[in-house]
């Protein structure tokens, strides 16, 4: 017995984007689909289907007698693999929905934002509603009481983008507020290190180009410091980092993690798992240069002609300063790593050639006081002699962000980049008491990120690219919109600015803008401006990503915010607290064009197709907000469609304004729909391609850094000029027990009461807040645990001594909370944790109970902590803060089931979760019953 | 033409790619004859299992993709009373979803847990080894396809003969004659971290003895006086750890039939 072939052909292949870093549409990946439309199956692209393989001059690293190379085609992640479950999300958006007890011409009720429904209205209501409010809040107090929420992440488009199209239309209507996004990921290294080595734009170690070949062929240990290279890369770049840290360590080369857990990578490759305690990286840091100083195991040399003010850091490090030698007994009470240890980490450090790897979004550098973590990472890299062969600061992932040579070799040969429709996060005039282009011009800044950023901060940093200025009608198009935004709030302020109608903030005038502008102050509302009185947001996961969710609900209910529009494929996180919803497409129903440069595999741009059609009535972002630019007139919607440009135009455009037309002789890209780079073939020529900082190492007078000084500045010259009195952020790192603004220890009095430090990741099944609602994610249990109601909950990652403490079982439902609020999850006990610490992902989608107090979807950045990383630090703190665990009992769950009833009875999906049918009043659901 | 899996367990990022490119392929797509949809969740043909082994801080998990394992001796079909179950030539043994009743019984006799019964459709359902796209062109199937650090190969068992020389059968004691294999399977460890609790220095070096049934294993403690015996058989060991100037320290008759972590073990100087 046989089948009968069946022809199972595609009928069908569209090449998509898969990364989810925002403006960046990331590596192709194969989309089938049926004769019907429905996407069937999403695969690799495979290189050598269209091109020799041969002739893209493929790259190798040879080290250590092996060869590592790519494979013939991109390899996706998970993430990608199961995006037709977020295309036909049963969490979708279909069509624009309206609060049902908010009415602009009565009763707003703003004070039922996350507990009230929706109703589904039409597109042409819903855009004229928009339209009457903006020129209603224009009249009464002048457009910068618009807040626009517009940064990423999410997902790559360029011709629709998924953030800014309606910075677009409010330039238009005279300005806005732009929400600055604060260096959310990576706070750290932007305020501290940047400080120790420059490392422009980011703070990370800059210059980046070909560190991995130059690890492989002399490091013997890596350190992999909160960092996870299967998790943090994937959202970006897709699973080379996998393999990559595979290769490395086959190369022999050891792997020791320092993590409060045993994260994704380590749990099958590490060498040695050094657990410590949230966020006391400082001290362990400390207690390694006191074993280094009192043992001579630095690079003295090194450190005398690269290094300045490291004599007054050295004196504390040995006490001489405050009385305290930081030894290993001193660090291991605060961190809780062994002083045996310590000292046997510092040895093995010393001994071996080391680069200290990180991840970004790792448990170490998001804290309070994340600048000290960081910058002791910066200066005990700089005691061994950091840019020699195999001695870097290196991460795991952004393999073509803010550098001229990547860190791995799949660099083409040529620069291109896709334009994007709309501008992101520009910054503002009213605060611009600060002059742009004195400072660039500066010459320690005038390093070529430092030039791109300069282009960044005047024309906007994703829209208007040199290429697309060589193209006049392109330029035309991207540029129609002279006015700024006309004051900014960090994205991290934001709850502050609204509940308080003020605010203030050191430096975060511009995303990724340079350490100059740490040292301005600035003020909300700017002279001039008003309040916030109307939220535009795109990006709407404030409440799962950001710091003290639960007080971004309590503003976000304030009467003074009158209208609040989310446009999103799915009704998640804020979008549940806005007034109005518009439905927006994903990336799979659009047509686009993009590009690869960061996958590691191998570069190339292609033209996106459609894969499906539209789900419901979801418009692309651009066209969300031409609806609404159509009901404000012919003018308006004119200059903001580009006198109605048909999108075909549009997309060559792009084309003709990348920079890719001279790289494309043959013209694949018209011709096949892709076209691929070969690779740069001299590109590990460290001669002419330095590694990381080798020629700073080499000779730091002809290479300076972009410090003040040009060297590595153990003690900062801005700091000790600006804040020399700063006692969280001091001129050099110190371990810093508490603040005025933080008392997150577990020695301190709040503890006695949240005797748990609360770590939160980057999660694995999620980037940041997407991807909550696929299912089949959901069947992961480091990630969700069906609850014994049948509610999956957030998994919350528990040590089984300290489970047992509580009488907590696995799968147990817990709640975790603080002063801040309740936040429900479930606990995954096991020994990949250390005691005294619990482990909850962010991202998680608010299922809210009680909106301003408990949540059932375990969004646990609802209770992180208020205050920003330190007073002159203008980031957020979200991750080693103190909670309490406990098990919720039968009885208190049915008291909150009394309490809530209307909560409990919104439908939620077995499979998917919180889903739109929940969220709609009774009548308009399509169909099921309400959970219990 | 006789078709094999071989999974390398050492290779495996517990990513769950090859879980979910199942379900991409299958959960929601009708390939009829070969198979009726694979339900959304709950089911898993084929399944990434994970096991946490040790304690704090000797931890590691060992994840196992498993999947049907088309035996050559099937004794899902030989229960079959509907004749459903078949086995093509190049050896994947598929039910038919036309012809099964749901009666289960084939479920019930499979050793591997790897037949699900279909409540919606109230049939038995597994993998198919993407029987449906191998007949039409495409290479691999789904989880090997989506693998992304190659832990999952499959091809024709000549041409990977190197791979299975030495691989290892999940219950072989069942004698059904899987087609797939497993290399580097790891077994349990005994691990300990040694140290002078005078001085707090880790002790390096250090020779330490494990012996079971006559077995003898050596190693010594690392740069952080770490020990490590590795893929260590089910049984009873002895362990013995000796550095010169302090007292011997022994522990008799470890079980292992879990990962053990001795913990951070404090030398007495002699």
């Amino acid at each position: 017995m046989e089948q009968k072939p069946i022809d199972i052909r595609a009928d069908k292949i569209a090449i998509k984007g898969a990364s989810l870093m925002g403006p960046r549409s990331g590596l192709p990946t194969s989309v089938e689909s049926d004769k019907d439309g429905k996407i069937t199956r999403i695969r690799p692209y495979y290189y050598d289907k269209d091109f020799e393989w041969e002739s893209l001059n493929p790259w190798k690293i040879e080290a250590k007698g092996r060869t590592f190379e790519p494979p013939r085609h991109s390899v996706p992640a998970a993430f990608y693999l199961s995006y037709k479950k977020r295309v036909y999300s049963e969490n979708r958006v279909k069509y624009p929905l309206k609060r049902v007890d908010w009415d602009p011409n009565g009763e707003r009720n703003t004070q039922n934002r996350g507990k009230s429904r929706y109703v589904r209205i039409s597109w042409d209501e819903a855009a004229q509603i928009i339209a009457d409010e903006l020129l209603r809040v224009r009249a009464e107090y002048g457009m910068s009481c618009v807040l626009a929420e517009a940064d990423m992440h999410g997902e790559g488009k360029h011709m629709a983008p998924s953030h800014g199209c309606m910075n677009r239309l409010l330039s238009l209507l005279g300005g806005y507020t732009v929400q600055m996004r604060n260096q959310d990921s990576w706070e750290g290294y932007s305020w501290g290190s940047k400080n120790v080595w420059g490392g422009e734009p980011v703070g990370e170690m800059q210059p980046s180009g070909n560190l991995w070949p130059d690890i492989a062929k002399n490091a013997e240990l890596l350190l992999l410091w909160g960092a996870d290279p299967e998790v943090t890369p994937v959202g970006f770049d897709g699973y080379m980092a996998s393999r990559l840290s595979q290769w490395i360590h086959s190369l022999g080369i050891k792997y020791t993690y320092v993590d409060p857990a045993l994260n994704y990578s380590g749990c099958y490759q590490a060498d040695k798992w050094i657990p410590i305690l949230p966020n006391t990286d400082a001290a362990l840091l400390l207690a390694i240069a006191y074993v280094w100083l009192t043992e001579d195991a630095y690079d003295k040399a090194y450190v005398e002609t690269h290094a300045i003010g490291y004599q007054e850091f050295f004196d504390y490090v040995l006490g001489k300063e405050d009385g305290e030698p930081k030894t290993a007994k001193w660090a291991s009470e605060k961190c809780g790593v062994p002083p045996w240890t310590i000292k046997a980490l510092a040895r093995d450090w010393a001994t071996k050639i080391t680069s200290f790897t990180i991840g970004n979004g790792g448990p170490g550098i998001r804290g309070p006081f994340a600048t000290e973590p960081a910058r002791l990472q910066s200066i005990l890299m700089g005691m061994q002699g950091i840019g020699k062969p195999g001695q870097h600061h290196a991460k795991w992932l952004e393999w073509n962000l803010h550098t001229d040579t990547f860190p791995m070799p799949h660099q083409p040969q040529g620069k291109f980049e896709i334009p994007h429709r709309a501008e992101i996060v520009r910054p503002p005039s009213a605060q611009a008491d600060y002059i742009v282009g004195d400072l660039i011009t500066d010459s320690r800044v005038a390093s070529k990120e430092a030039e791109f950023y300069k282009v960044g901060r005047e024309d906007g940093r994703y829209r208007v690219t040199a290429n697309a200025k060589k193209v006049p009608e392109l330029a035309e198009l991207l540029k129609i919109l002279e006015i700024p935004p006309q004051q900014s709030i960090p994205k991290c302020l934001v709850h502050d600015a609204i509940l308080d109608g003020k605010t203030d903030w050191w430096g975060l005038y511009s995303f990724c803008g340079p350490a100059e502008e740490q040292w301005e102050h600035h003020i909300y509302p700017a002279p001039g401006c008003s309040r916030i009185h109307m939220i535009w947001t795109d990006s709407p996961c404030m409440v799962t990503c950001w710091n003290d969710g639960f007080r971004i609900v309590k503003a976000f209910r304030d009467p003074s915010v009158e209208c609040i529009v989310a446009q999103q494929p799915w009704l998640e996180n804020d979008c549940i607290l806005a007034d109005i919803v518009l439905p927006v497409q994903t990336k799979f129903e659009l047509e686009d064009i993009c590009e690869d440069n960061g996958s590691g595999v191998i570069s190339c741009a292609y033209h996106e197709q459609p894969a499906c059609p539209p789900v419901g009535e979801s418009l692309d972002d651009f066209d969300c907000v031409a609806e609404v630019a159509r009901k404000l007139g012919e003018d308006i919607y004119n200059a903001y469609t580009g006198n109605k440009m048909p999108k075909e135009k549009v997309l060559e455009l792009f084309y003709q304004g990348s920079g890719i037309v001279p790289l494309d002789p043959n013209d694949d890209f018209h011709k096949k729909g892709i076209v691929v780079f070969p690779c740069v073939p001299d590109i590990q020529d460290f001669e002419k391609y330095p590694p990381g900082l080798r020629t700073f190492a080499d000779d730091p007078e002809a290479h300076p850094l972009t410090t003040p000084s040009g060297k590595l500045e153990f003690t900062s010259t801005k700091i000790q000029e600006c804040f020399p009195d700063d006692k969280e952020r001091p001129p050099f790192p110190k371990w810093i027990e508490k603040s005025p603004l933080h008392d997150e220890r577990l020695t301190g009095e709040r503890a006695k009461k949240y005797p748990l430090l609360c770590m939160s990741n980057h999660g694995r099944w999620r980037f940041h807040a997407n991807l909550d609602d696929v299912t089949w994610h959901r069947e992961v249990e480091t990630m969700k645990i069906r609850g014994k109601d049948g509610y999956q909950y957030e998994a919350a990652w528990i040590n089984p001594k300290t489970a047992a403490e509580r009488n907590i079982a696995y799968g147990d439902v817990v709640k975790v909370f603080n002063e801040r609020g309740v936040v429900l999850c479930a606990a995954y006990v096991t020994e990949r944790l250390m005691e005294q610490v619990v482990y909850v992902d962010h991202g998680a989608r608010f299922d809210p109970v009680d909106a301003e107090n408990l949540d059932r979807g375990g969004a646990i950045n609802l209770i992180t902590p208020t205050a920003i990383t330190s007073k002159t630090v203008t980031g957020m703190v979200v991750s080693g803060f103190l909670v309490e665990v406990q098990k919720v009992t039968d009885a208190e769950m049915e008291s909150w089931k009394k309490q809530f009833p209307d909560s409990f009875g919104r439908k939620v999906d077995e499979g998917c979760g919180v889903c739109l049918d929940g969220w709609l009043i009774d009548e308009q659901r399509a169909g099921g019953e309400a959970n219990v | 033409m006789s078709k094999v899996f071989v999974i390398d367990a050492a290779k495996c990022n517990g990513c769950y790619s090859c879980q979910m490119a199942c379900k991409d392929e299958h959960a929601g797509n009708d390939w009829m004859p070969y198979s009726k949809p694979q339900p959304d969740i709950g089911q898993f043909w084929m399944k990434l299992k994970d096991e946490t082994c040790g304690s704090v801080p000797k931890v590691r998990v060992k994840y196992t993709p498993t999947l049907c394992n088309h035996c050559e001796k099937p004794v899902c079909k030989d229960v079959c009373p509907n004749d459903a179950i078949y086995v093509r030539e190049d050896g994947f043994v598929i039910i038919d979803p036309a012809r099964c009743k749901g009666c289960k019984k084939c479920a019930a006799a499979c050793p591997y847990e790897a037949i699900y019964f279909n409540e919606g459709l109230a049939i038995s359902q597994k993998c198919t080894g993407c029987a449906h796209l191998l007949d039409n062109g495409y290479e691999l199937p789904r989880c090997v396809e989506m693998c992304p650090t190659n832990a999952i190969i499959f091809g024709e068992a000549d041409a990977l003969a190197d791979d299975v020389l030495g691989a290892q059968m999940l219950k072989p004691e069942e004698g059904l004659h899987p087609r797939v294999y497993y290399r580097n399977l790891p077994g349990q460890f005994i691990s300990g971290t040694v140290y002078d609790p005078d001085a707090e220095e880790v002790l390096i070096g250090v020779r330490c003895r494990a012996i079971s049934g006559g077995k003898l294993l050596e190693t010594f403690t690392d740069a952080y006086g770490d020990f490590w015996f590795n893929d260590l058989a089910i049984g009873k060991w002895d362990v013995f750890i000796e550095a010169i100037g302090f007292k011997q320290k022994a522990y008799y008759e470890l079980r292992t039939t879990e990962c053990i972590n001795l913990g951070d073990i404090a030398l007495e100087k002699v």
